[in-house]
């Protein structure tokens, strides 16, 4: 199809704004762009509109900004793998997995203690060692505490850990595929079936796959310091590193989910903690739509009326259900 | 004699160029405020100008002052950055730019699509240039493409995303 008489314009627009970005544009280049900014009033005001965008673009709030990067300006890179172990660190994870053994042993002799939050309720807990957890909503978390270990499983859903550091007596967060252990922390952990997001807020964590280390010659770990977000994908067994601030991370404590470059399947599930009635994807191919964004779960439906202006999908209702189905497939129907 | 330049030449100058200047100081420093400010210091410096006729084109030399005064301004951004870099030690710094836009999340997402609309590299090149604040050399260097490649891609990503962004708010 042919450029409309708008686009070319557009197009001049942008091309003239690359070449004026050069501090050293030479004076003629200006010469020409006044000139052609005086050929039809239109050529100065689209230029105007084209510096806006790029001026907006420039200036985004850091999740936006980092969704885009993240998604666009590392095309090639591959997702980073676990990191290659230094000699010091193997130590530490021998040491660590004999505990886990350890663990695994004695745990039917300890005693093991549930706790669970209802749908759209987050809730606050003291553990019997002092840590202080908050607990996002449809959330199940249950400790196994022995003398030397302290060890807490998140079966489901997100919670956010301000942990009284014991170096005898190591903190460690099992999440599907991936454990967290405390280097004197403070940190979110959200899981989404085996998908797996860890946001430090404060000191450092050490993240491993459980499975690669138990695959002779894979043992990784990663430090993740205050600040830094790290997700894992179950399909790939990969981790990707992000950046992210201490009010994005718990923004969920005040009833607003921050989701950055998620699946959408994945927000779908998260939301779902927080409604009354639940949402479905019907058509699989929407599950990966990447969403980054702000979500108030207050106002979860006037989320869900504003969605298919961003997605090519369908919102329906029946009875107490949300059906997300493929807007393209039910119109060729 | 030297014949200095008047208050009614910086008047015309004013009233004909100046959405034109401060357009293109906005293009240079990505900020509006930092453009007008920019804008008044030079229309001050043109009054200073002794010699008028070693100048061909007062609007010229106008342009080429603001330009040299943008210069200025994003060395000394850059040097600030880099302190608050320096000050922050390994913590994650935001490149501080005098206005921050919000832009609606519904906004972001309709700017991600028409970003995968495009070329992996027109897509790569823009964010790296336009979001992320490289300048055009550095993307050439990280893409292994000529800065002639880069600016192109930018130029056409940039025209492709406004152009779906204005689809979008006039349907």
């Amino acid at each position: 199809m042919a450029k409309s008489k708008h686009d070319e314009i557009v197009y001049a627009a942008a091309d003239w704004w690359v070449r004026l970005r050069e501090p050293g544009a030479a004076d003629e280049t200006i010469e020409q762009w006044l000139a052609w900014t005086g050929e039809d009033e239109r050529h100065l005001a689209t230029f105007e509109r084209v510096t806006e965008l790029a001026n907006q673009l420039g200036s985004l709030d850091n999740v936006s900004r980092q969704g885009l990067i993240k998604a666009f300006a590392r095309p090639v890179a591959a997702p980073r793998r676990w990191m290659p172990l230094a000699a010091a660190a193997a130590v530490a994870v021998v040491a660590l997995s004999g505990g886990y053994l350890a663990w695994t042993r004695f745990a039917s002799g300890n005693a093991s203690q549930v706790y669970a939050s209802a749908v759209a309720q987050n809730r606050d807990i003291t553990l019997p060692d002092g840590t202080q957890v908050a607990l996002g909503a449809a959330s199940t978390l249950t400790t196994h505490f022995t003398h030397g270990q302290r060890r807490v499983e998140l079966s489901n859903g997100e919670a956010f850990f301000q942990v009284i550091h014991d170096n005898s007596r190591p903190f460690v967060v099992a999440a599907g595929d991936v454990s967290v252990r405390d280097i004197g922390t403070a940190f979110d952990v959200r899981r989404t079936g085996q998908r797996v997001t860890i946001a430090v807020t404060q000191g450092r964590v050490e993240i491993a796959d459980i499975r690669q280390k138990a695959a002779a010659g894979q043992h990784g770990t990663l430090d993740v310091s205050a600040g830094q977000l790290v997700s894992y994908d179950p399909h790939t067994s990969s981790m990707t590193i992000g950046s992210i601030a201490p009010e994005q991370a718990l923004a969920w404590r005040s009833d607003r989910l921050e989701f950055i470059d998620e699946p959408l399947s994945v927000v779908i599930a998260n939301l779902n903690r927080y409604s009354t009635r639940q949402m479905h994807i019907s058509d699989t191919d929407l599950d990966t739509l990447s969403y980054t964004g702000t979500i108030h779960t207050d106002a979860i439906d006037s989320w869900l009326s504003a969605l298919p202006q961003v997605f090519p999908l369908r919102v329906s209702t029946t009875g107490n259900q949300v059906i997300l189905s493929d807007a393209e497939h039910s119109s060729r129907r | 004699m030297t014949l200095s330049v008047h208050v009614s030449d910086i008047e015309k100058l004013f009233r004909e160029h100046n959405r034109a200047l401060i357009a293109f100081l906005q293009c240079r420093l990505n900020s509006h405020s930092d453009a007008q400010e920019v804008a008044q210091e030079a229309y001050l410096r043109m009054l200073t100008l002794h010699n008028r006729e070693e100048v061909d084109s007062l609007r010229g030399y106008l342009f080429k002052i603001a330009g040299n005064l943008a210069i200025d301004r994003l060395r000394k951004r850059k040097v600030r950055n880099e302190f608050a870099a320096e000050q922050a030690h390994d913590e994650p710094v935001v490149e501080t730019s005098p206005d921050r836009h919000a832009m609606a999340a519904e906004q972001v997402v309709g700017l991600r699509r028409a970003l995968t609309e495009l070329p992996p590299k027109a897509s790569q090149a823009f964010v790296m240039h336009v979001i992320e604040g490289r300048d055009f050399g550095a993307v050439a260097q990280t893409m292994k493409l000529s800065e002639r490649m880069v600016r192109y891609h930018v130029a056409n990503a940039l025209a492709h995303c406004r152009a779906r962004v204005d689809e979008k708010e006039m349907p």
